[in-house]
């Protein structure tokens, strides 16, 4: 076990918008002195949603860069390394910008692209994928012009909240029922995912739960991190199909021993910040997660949880520095952004 | 309205909201308008509908619109942004302080003898006091800079009027401490918020302001008269820090000068000792005030004395001839007049009453005690020097003054809204007995409930109406005993389903306060909302978590319908997530369990027709009869399912199906030829021979089947 009494409590900046953050995501920075960060913001009062780029040169300022307003509220922002932005709307429209905010690429909502609300983006290299409630499964390639192609429809039947890329080729998606799928573009021919999964975490009162956010570390693209209802956050290990690691959760399995949350689990990340003191191929990487009721932690397997935040609302979304791991941006839901620096 | 009919109010109005205020409409069309509907929107907000004449000739134009218009009840001083981030950041002290109370309460019900206002409490509310200052703006002392400016007599702390008004609260309610130096933490209050009065009259502090202006320009400052009044006059109200660093800008000073002002400097610099060592009754000062503190009466009272005599002494000396300068001889005799507390030069420095107010407490009566004498003392101070204008701040210190409980409920809420009188209650009943009582008292005028859960509903309301802070309206319900948990659920109701996060979030509340049949209620309206919307799948799943069972079978019947049409249709996979999401656990899937049998019928059927073996059809079979067998599968499919497996009855290799097996599906068919008999059976679309065919091969396949078994 490694040595988890003493930790050196990270510090926490916080700036307060006066607008609602749906999502927060960084960006490679533009000068070495700042750090630069993509909000999607929604101004309630006057009823408009936009995209703006914050410079954030640490302790204490958070300066407005460039932005962009898009047709409807945002409900998924996703970054790639070369700096673009994939943004899809809750009218269910897709914008892939750069970071200056300069709209590259938009695919329309009358396109036929989605039904109603896109849920989850996946911006990676050139390509982005994008699913809905309603069933649907597109890919939209950055160099492609608008257009888009259909990977899977759906027809409502079965919905997806987030989705994640594990290879060019392969992508990971995940939605009701504690439920995640595997897809291979390879194989699309088939019309469906390759390989689902269905959690049965069902505590006592509650039949089931969502799956609200996917992450897949590029090193190991066999392990699928999912998080959702009920405070939990799992893997599923493709080698081992039918079975699920349980590393946060209030469910009934004897595995089961920490659980810093009960409400939702909005999003989750690995965290290569925290050092595993165990890294052979079958344990889980250390994992961070944000939640309903307020906790950003980091979580791993067979280690006790802690805790970078407990504050009295919501964590919306968070996300973690590629650059340096050790600063993680998130959203509250009391229309403020924290920023956490880990020693 | 008239003043009489207010007295039937329960929530004071301001007398503002008399004046009509206008609200501009932009609507953009093109007149003639020729109807007009108008109805709440949300929050504080009206929704107003423009209908235009329709013409002929302007087909083109838009023929109406609805327009928001925000009714902005607010002061101006604080914007709507700012109003909210006070509001989240009171919910954590709030509920703490409640707890708290809980805590306390439950304490002295096993010991009679603590009372909840002994001991510590008000340590508790001191401490739930300063939390909700601290979000009303920042202290005075944090805006300095690092290098000071000689010059720059004045800060410019930007103060608000709420800040002012929750000071005087905390002053008087909550902290106990300050009881015996009252008149002194007036002195600091005014000191902090005088410029809160600048806009409707003068003020020392507008004068303050003004000569800073002019100071810069100034070259022999001291022939100014107007430095000497506005020392004069800041001295009055105390602010001596401000004074001496104004009379050490005296040109005496310089050094070029100092050889032949000799005396006219040491009578500056006398002066300025005097006020800086001037005694007060407090505890302490903050850095960079002056004065020597005493905190025991007798001590205080013999200091006074002491610098009384030496303000006299100096008063009589025969230096005062030998300044030749005329305006430092008669500016430097006036401040002197005005520490020995000279009535008339005090009335004609200060600006308002206020500001008299204090300056008796400094000069004239620095001995007052008790909330009766500085009543009395206030109101000589009104008749002598009124306010020009009347101002919210003077209304909630006289009616603390006054010690009447009612009016400062009254102004806190007339002046400052429902979330001050919220937060205000809480220290004003730890500060009194009387006030504890009025608040907790149950009145049936108001419904049974109390005043403090009165005002609290008032403010959870305020809260439900804005889209971002309805969440913590919760917080506030759950402490009204009386109709909070029925607003509660309202409020949970009223919330939009059509957003998975918003949905969840107002679950979220539900669990924590374990509202499961709220819960379940809103799970369904969102199982149906999404259902109807073509989501089936999220439809399903809600449905599911609420587990309503009835509508899951009605909604079997539907599907059951769509699932049938997709045989021969090469998306029958899409079907596959959606009985994946089902589960295996029939309980939680209701009717919908038929799907997964279905399904495998459906697909054994499949491979029959692709010419795959009789494996296939055995597999079929079995599917067949757990589907007929399931009470779950409406009787109105049996027809159709026992259609499409005619080919199975008719296997020609061997009978698939034994006698016990057949026998069942004879006797569902009879059951189902009873029942069309009903007049309310839906016949099946199918060829009319269905019935009989079906008959026919089951009869056929018994016969055979029998043979087979002998």
């Amino acid at each position: 076990m490694a040595i988890t009494g003493v930790r050196t409590p990270p510090q926490v900046h916080r700036f307060p918008q006066s607008k609602y953050i749906d999502a927060v995501r960084w960006l490679p920075p533009l000068s070495p002195l700042s750090k630069l960060a993509v909000l999607a913001i929604y101004d309630t009062d006057a009823d408009s949603p936009s995209l703006e780029t914050h410079s954030i040169s640490l302790p204490a300022s958070l300066t407005p860069h460039s932005q962009w307003t898009p047709p409807t509220r945002i409900s998924s922002l996703s970054t790639s390394h070369q700096s673009l932005v994939a943004a899809s709307t809750l009218s269910g429209s897709l914008h892939v910008l750069s970071s200056a905010m300069q709209v590259l690429l938009s695919v329309d909502e009358n396109s036929g692209f989605h039904v109603g609300p896109i849920s989850g983006v996946d911006l990676t290299g050139s390509e982005c994928v994008s699913v809905g409630e309603d069933g649907r499964v597109n890919l939209v390639s950055v160099i492609g012009g608008g257009e888009f192609k259909r990977v899977y429809d759906g027809n409502g039947l079965v919905g997806f909240n987030c989705v994640k890329w594990a290879s060019p080729t392969e992508f990971v998606t995940g939605g009701f029922g504690y439920g995640l799928q595997w897809w291979d573009l390879r194989r699309a021919g088939s019309g469906g995912p390759v390989l689902q999964f269905k959690g049965n975490f069902g505590s006592q009162g509650k039949a089931s739960g969502m799956i609200h956010s996917v992450d897949i570390h590029p090193s190991r693209k066999h392990t699928c991190l999912a998080g959702g209802s009920s405070g939990t956050v799992f893997a599923w290990d493709l080698r081992w199909q039918q079975q699920s690691i349980v590393l946060s959760g209030v469910g009934t399995g004897e595995a089961v021993t920490h659980s810093l949350s009960e409400s939702e689990v909005w999003e989750v990340q690995y965290d290569c910040h925290t050092k595993s003191s165990n890294i052979s191929s079958s344990r889980v990487l250390p994992a961070m997660f944000c939640s309903e009721d307020g906790i950003l932690a980091v979580v791993e397997q067979g280690e006790e949880p802690f805790e970078l935040l407990a504050e009295p609302c919501a964590i919306n979304s968070f996300d973690i520095d590629p650059q340096n791991p050790s600063d993680v941006i998130c959203s509250l839901e009391w229309e403020s952004i924290a920023i956490v620096s880990r020693p | 309205m008239s003043g009489e009919n207010q007295g039937g109010a329960i929530v004071p109005y301001s007398e503002e909201a008399k004046k009509p205020v206008v609200y501009p409409l932009r609507h953009g069309l093109k007149p003639p308008i020729s109807r007009l509907g108008i109805s709440w929107s949300r929050g504080n907000s009206l929704r107003v509908t423009v209908f235009r004449q329709p013409s002929e000739d302007s087909e083109n134009e838009v023929g109406g619109k609805a327009v928001e218009v925000r009714l902005d009840g607010r002061d101006g001083e604080i914007s709507d942004a700012q109003w909210r981030r006070i509001a989240y950041g009171s919910v954590s002290p709030f509920a703490l302080l409640q707890s708290r109370k809980n805590s306390f309460a439950s304490l002295s019900k096993i010991s009679s003898t603590t009372s909840p206002f002994d001991a510590e409490w008000w340590e508790y509310v001191l401490e739930y006091s300063k939390d909700i200052s601290s979000l009303l703006g920042n202290q005075t002392s944090t805006t300095q800079s690092l290098i000071e400016d000689p010059k720059e007599v004045l800060k410019d702390p930007e103060p608000s009027n709420l800040k002012a008004a929750w000071e005087l609260m905390e002053s008087f309610y909550a902290d106990k401490l300050s009881q015996a130096w009252l008149p002194e933490r007036l002195v600091d209050w005014l000191a902090d918020y005088d410029s809160l009065f600048s806009s409707t009259q003068e003020t020392v502090h507008s004068k303050l302001v003004d000569f800073q202006k002019d100071l810069v320009s100034l070259q022999v400052i001291e022939d100014e008269p107007k430095y000497w009044e506005v020392m004069s006059s800041a001295l009055a109200v105390g602010w001596l820090d401000i004074v001496v660093k104004l009379l050490r800008l005296h040109g005496s000073y310089q050094l070029d000068q100092l050889g032949n002002r000799e005396t006219e400097n040491g009578l500056v610099e006398a002066v300025a000792v005097l006020i800086s060592k001037m005694p007060r009754m407090r505890p302490e000062l903050e850095a960079g005030k002056l004065g020597e503190c005493f905190k025991a009466k007798p001590d205080f009272m013999k200091a006074w004395e002491k610098w009384r005599a030496q303000i006299a002494k100096l008063e009589c000396s025969t230096f005062w001839i030998q300044c030749a300068h005329r305006q430092t001889q008669e500016g430097l005799r006036n401040m002197l007049q005005i520490m020995l507390g000279n009535t008339n030069n005090l009335c004609t420095l200060t600006c308002h009453w206020m500001e008299l107010y204090i300056a008796h407490f400094l000069y004239i009566r620095p001995f007052t005690v008790g909330l009766e004498s500085m009543y009395g003392l206030a109101q000589k101070c009104i008749q002598l020097k009124p306010m020009a204008a009347s101002h919210r701040l003077m209304g909630l210190l006289i009616g603390i003054l006054g010690e009447n409980i009612e009016v400062v409920l009254a102004e806190c809420s007339k002046g400052f809204g429902p979330w001050m009188v919220t937060h205000a209650i809480e220290v004003l009943t730890a500060g009194s007995h009387q006030a504890d009582t009025l608040l907790h008292e149950e009145r049936d005028n108001l419904g049974g409930i109390s005043m403090e859960e009165l005002h609290r509903l008032v403010y959870a309301q305020v809260l439900s109406s804005h889209p971002l802070t309805w969440q913590i309206a919760p917080i506030y319900l759950t402490s009204c005993i009386k109709q909070g948990m029925g607003l509660l659920e309202m409020l949970l109701y009223k919330q939009p389903v059509d957003h998975n996060q918003l949905l969840l979030k107002n679950l979220e509340i539900c669990r924590l306060y374990e509202l499961d049949s709220v819960s379940s209620n809103i799970m369904k309206i969102a199982g149906m909302y999404n259902w109807k919307h073509g989501k089936k799948g999220s439809g399903v799943y809600w449905l599911q978590q609420a587990r309503d069972e009835a509508r899951l079978n009605r909604i079997a019947q539907q599907m059951f319908d769509s699932v049938g049409r997709s045989i021969s249709d090469e998306n029958f996979r899409q079907w596959e997530g959606l009985i994946q999401l089902l589960g295996s656990e029939p309980k939680t899937a209701g009717g919908l369990e038929f799907l997964h049998n279905y399904r495998d019928f459906k697909k054994s059927l499949l491979q029959i027709r692709d010419g795959k073996t009789t494996d296939a059809a055995r597999q079929a079979v079995e599917s067949l009869i757990s589907l007929m067998k399931n009470p779950c599968t409406p009787q109105r499919f049996w027809l159709p399912l026992l259609h499409d497996s005619l080919k199975l009855l008719n296997w020609e290799e061997r009978p698939l199906l034994n006698v016990l097996q057949t026998n069942l599906l004879l006797n569902k068919l009879q059951e189902l030829s009873i029942a069309r008999l009903r007049p309310d059976f839906i016949e099946a679309d199918l060829p009319p021979h269905a019935l009989s065919s079906v008959r026919l091969a089951l009869a056929t396949n018994l016969g055979r089947t029998t043979l087979e078994e002998q």
